[in-house]
């Protein structure tokens, strides 16, 4: 691993081994930028999924339609 | 190193890849040594000393959603109904709302990541943005009524509208110029407490404390009965007790806080002090404005700092001083909250840095983010004859458009073994999140449609 001084001061070796000792691997800042895999739905999580964009299909629906009524 | 559940689906590769070490960890770090030196001592004075190193964001979501229009809510509920149904009732809320945030603080504390990004990450880009730019869309609204209620508090004291304004952005830019999400969090709380502002006042009014536990018991009385506009309040107050930034926000906070597996047990002491002191305050406000009820003086159109104003006659310029004070307190610690969660969600999304331990020069766009959010809703708030009532709909609207989904993704990812490990909820906690997310969703899902169709509950055989 190797430190970054951005002119906020020089990151130590006595820095770099308190990061290494303190944090675990996943806390570190520079680790994020790794997406973590989809996941894989299965039967019924597929269904809540559908049901959710059927569910915002109608309220946008709703939505813009209100809007238009009370615009006119 | 003790490798988490994530450190099993991520590719091994990557892992071992030279990773840079930034400031942000560096403080990270600082923080997180001090938690493992209370840990290693034992003795009451080290147990205590651990839950106050660890307690920050349960606390701060809750009295945050505590915010100006909550407030003014309560104290309309307590001018319109006095004593009785509400005081449980929000009590209830309250308890619905730690089931649910215990998920997020649980989540971030086991896989590090905020909520914005695990939405992006696990379901896909598209759900990733919805998420982001629904976020974005209620929290600015909700930014412009929380400008509202500083307005309007401030203006009590004769502050007038643009000074109210700067004021509580120069106060936004000192909380979080810190660049320590230590000292911000710590900042925050103390002034987060004076949302507890409304017991002295409630104590002003001498409520009768006999009505209080008999409504406590018996949930009674509702004066008017179960009508068509108690009906809405009733489902405006469920809506209200977790709103989407509320999710994004703790589980953000709780990962640039550092906690981690080993902390999920005061996490959840955090979260259940948070709703209680939340539920106090709520409560408070309520027995605040019964006397309103009690007087007859009709309330149904007092907004903000009116309420101060009313009250003034009955518990004097100190009490009503007190209670404005804490409309403007409630508006300050949620535009802090509010707009740190959007710009916590964008910096997910987008994959740039997010978090308060870094330097301007490290941050540039989650402070950018932050800061114009806060600008722009203030700027707005000073534009002549707004149509606040508009404004509020809106907010409504687009909460009822993003809870479904927000509370779906947090039971589902809550679940998830795959990031959570062991650390999936249990059968019961189960139990309990379902019934709570499916009662929160159809109750918002209500709340929508008698926002969007009026007219609809008069099916319902409302009064």
């Amino acid at each position: 691993m190797t430190p970054k001084d951005e002119g906020h001061g020089s990151i130590t070796s006595s820095d770099q081994q308190l990061v290494l000792s303190s944090l675990e691997p996943e806390q570190l800042a520079g680790l994020k930028k790794h997406l973590i895999p989809r996941r894989h739905l299965k039967g019924l999580e597929k269904f809540v999924m559908w049901s959710l964009r059927i569910y915002l299909l109608f309220m946008m629906v709703a939505v813009i339609y209100q809007v238009w009524t009370s615009l006119h | 190193m003790n490798l988490g559940p994530l450190s099993r689906i991520l590719p091994q590769a990557k892992l071992q890849e030279d990773v840079v070490i930034t400031h942000e960890d560096v403080d990270r770090a600082h923080d997180r040594v001090r938690v493992s030196e209370a840990r290693a001592q034992r003795g009451i004075f080290s147990r205590f000393r651990l839950l106050w190193l660890l307690v920050g964001p349960g606390i701060l979501v809750m009295l945050g959603e505590n915010d100006g229009p909550s407030m003014i809510s309560y104290a309309a509920t307590g001018a319109r109904f006095g004593i009785g149904f509400f005081i449980p009732f929000v009590i209830l809320t309250f308890c619905m709302a730690i089931v649910v945030q215990e998920m997020t603080m649980r989540l971030g504390s086991a896989t590090h990541r905020g909520h914005a990004e695990l939405i992006f990450d696990r379901f896909g880009p598209f759900w990733g943005w919805f998420s982001m730019i629904d976020l974005g869309i209620g929290n600015f609204l909700t930014l412009i009524t929380e400008f509202i209620a500083i307005r309007a508090g401030l203006g009590f004291f004769g502050v007038p509208p643009w000074a109210a304004v700067a004021s509580a952005l120069v106060f936004l830019c000192l909380a979080v110029m810190m660049h320590r999400y230590w000292t911000w969090e710590r900042t925050l709380l103390a002034i987060a407490a004076f949302n507890l502002v409304f017991v002295p006042v409630a104590l002003l009014t001498h409520p009768n404390w006999h009505s209080v536990g008999s409504a406590l018991i018996t949930w009674k009385p509702l004066p008017g009965g179960l009508s068509q506009d108690t009906l809405i309040i009733v489902l405006a107050d469920i809506g209200a007790t977790v709103t989407p930034w509320m999710l994004f926000f703790q589980q953000s906070a709780t990962v640039d806080k550092g906690l981690t597996r080993k902390d999920i047990h005061l996490g959840r002491i955090d979260t259940t002090v948070g709703a209680a002191l939340a539920a106090i305050a709520a409560v408070a406000t309520i027995l605040a404005t019964a006397p309103l009820f009690a007087h007859h003086i009709t309330a149904e159109n007092l907004q903000g700092a009116e309420f101060a104003q009313a009250l003034q006659p009955l518990i004097g310029r100190f009490g009503a001083a007190l209670f404005a004070l804490g409309i403007v307190e409630a508006g300050m610690v949620a535009s802090v909250t509010i707009s740190i969660s959007s710009a916590y969600a964008f910096g997910e999304v987008a994959r740039r840095p997010h978090s308060l331990n870094l330097p301007v020069g490290q941050g540039k766009a989650f402070y950018s983010v932050l800061f114009l959010c806060a600008a722009t809703a203030g700027a707005i708030v000073l534009i002549p004859g707004l149509p606040l009532v508009y404004v509020v709909l809106l907010v409504n609207v687009v909460a009822v458009l993003a809870m479904p989904p927000a509370l779906v993704f947090l039971f589902m990812l809550a679940n998830d073994r795959e990031i959570m490990g062991d650390l999936v909820s249990p059968r019961w906690a189960n139990f309990l999140a379902t019934c709570v997310v499916v009662f929160l969703t159809l109750a918002g899902l209500l709340f929508g449609v008698s926002v969007i169709a009026p007219n609809f509950f008069a099916f319902l055989g409302g009064k």
